[in-house]
């Protein structure tokens, strides 16, 4: 079940607007939606990686959300692998959705079964965390 | 008759196979076939790369990242922004307006659009710069989009001939331990000079020069652009990039089935017209 939390922490969104294709003023960085659901794909690719997750909402209906992720070049960094997550897996990914309510947001956070999270790793920014 | 012409034939053969092979030294430069009338030697045909030229002062070869470390944004090209004409001015207003709507204003890049110059330069990608006597041939982690800075002394292209791309033409030559790389050339169409909130487009008459140094590690590039149609005199600003020794660019493209899987970039939040 998609459950919105608001009031979470204000992401810097600087180093997405730049290594992203496109701008992230579409995502409201102001809210966090953690989805839990089924890996439907996920595409290892650049200049994006993406999920489409299934996601049951209130009325247990599936609803395919889309998640976009960093190149994986910085997933690779932060400890991701190209099999991390395939189809099948049950999931808990968090988000910042888009504005517009529809079912897409771009990625925060990932849960495994097995209890590891895993984030992206920042865009090099020169700075020390960043390298 | 027929056993003396069989006795030629062979002879001929014996000797051909006898004979020592052609003396080619490996170091000496290919002969280029003699150039048609108002063609230019190619930056690649070996008589070019082999011409008597003087030593350059920086060798940029390398992949290159913007420097953001003290500034995050330091990526875009303002602020400060020029004094927009009117027909920049509509599209500034419109940025602004659909921003507050929580909607994106003509985001071509992110419609898999070139970003073009000079946003290419600054996107958060490696660059890979490759320096060779008479061109350097840039490409960028971002969608392997390909620069040339031509350096063997060859004037723009007739404006009647030139075909508008999002890179443009650029002619470099050198100053001192200054390379002045002049750029026009430009589309003017789904190209903008900023991204994310801020819609300055870059028009024909788009005119870029850089100053381009080495300071210390770092590379220097001072930009001056003018686009009469855009905006008013000269827009400055100064980037520092950074060597990156543990990456090297990738093939990145802009697929047909990327932005089906981005949800996002197809979203009512954007504003394409």
């Amino acid at each position: 079940m998609a459950k919105g939390l608001f009031g979470a922490a204000l992401i810097v969104a600087c180093g997405v607007t730049a290594l992203a294709h496109h701008s992230p003023a579409a995502f409201d960085r102001t809210k966090e939606v953690k989805l839990v659901g089924t890996v439907k794909e996920f595409r290892w690719q650049n200049p994006h990686t993406w999920i489409e997750l299934l996601v049951p909402d209130e009325k247990g209906k599936e609803v395919l959300w889309g998640v976009e992720l960093t190149s994986p070049t910085y997933l690779i960094r932060a400890g991701w692998k190209s099999n991390t997550i395939k189809p099948g897996d049950k999931v808990t990914i968090t988000v910042n959705p888009v504005r517009s309510g529809e079912p897409s947001g771009i990625f925060r956070s990932l849960q495994l079964p097995d209890g590891r999270v895993l984030t992206e790793r920042p865009a090099r920014l020169g700075t020390p965390d960043s390298k | 008759m027929r056993r003396s012409a069989a006795i030629l034939v062979i002879a001929a053969l014996v000797s051909a196979s006898c004979s020592p092979a052609p003396q080619q030294s490996p170091a000496a430069p290919a002969a280029d076939p003699p150039l048609e009338e108002g063609r230019q030697l190619s930056a690649l045909a070996p008589a070019n790369l082999a011409k008597p030229r003087p030593k350059p002062p920086f060798d940029l070869t390398g992949n290159w990242f913007v420097d953001v470390s003290e500034n995050p944004e330091a990526w875009r090209f303002g602020p400060p922004y020029p004094r927009l004409t009117p027909a920049a001015q509509v599209h500034w207003d419109a940025a602004r307006k659909y921003a507050a709507e929580g909607k994106v204003y003509r985001d071509d890049i992110g419609q898999c659009w070139p970003a073009g110059l000079p946003l290419i330069m600054t996107r958060f990608w490696p660059m890979a710069m490759i320096q060779l006597p008479t061109a350097i041939y840039m490409i960028s982690g971002f969608m392997n989009s390909l620069r040339i800075i031509y350096l063997d002394g060859r004037k723009h292209t007739d404006p009647d001939l030139i075909v508008r791309t999002f890179n443009g033409e650029s002619i470099g030559h050198w100053e001192g331990d200054t390379l002045v790389v002049d750029t026009i050339g430009f589309r003017g169409d789904h190209h903008w000079m900023d991204q994310g909130g801020v819609a300055i487009p870059a028009g024909e008459q788009l005119h870029i020069v850089e100053r381009i140094r080495m300071v210390g590690d770092q590379l220097e590039i001072e930009y001056t652009m003018t686009d009469p149609e855009y905006w008013e005199g000269e827009w400055k600003s100064t980037k520092r990039f950074n060597r990156v020794i543990d990456e090297d660019i990738q093939e990145v493209s802009c697929l047909p089935d990327l932005n089906e899987h981005l949800q996002s970039t197809r979203s009512k939040t954007q504003v394409l017209q």
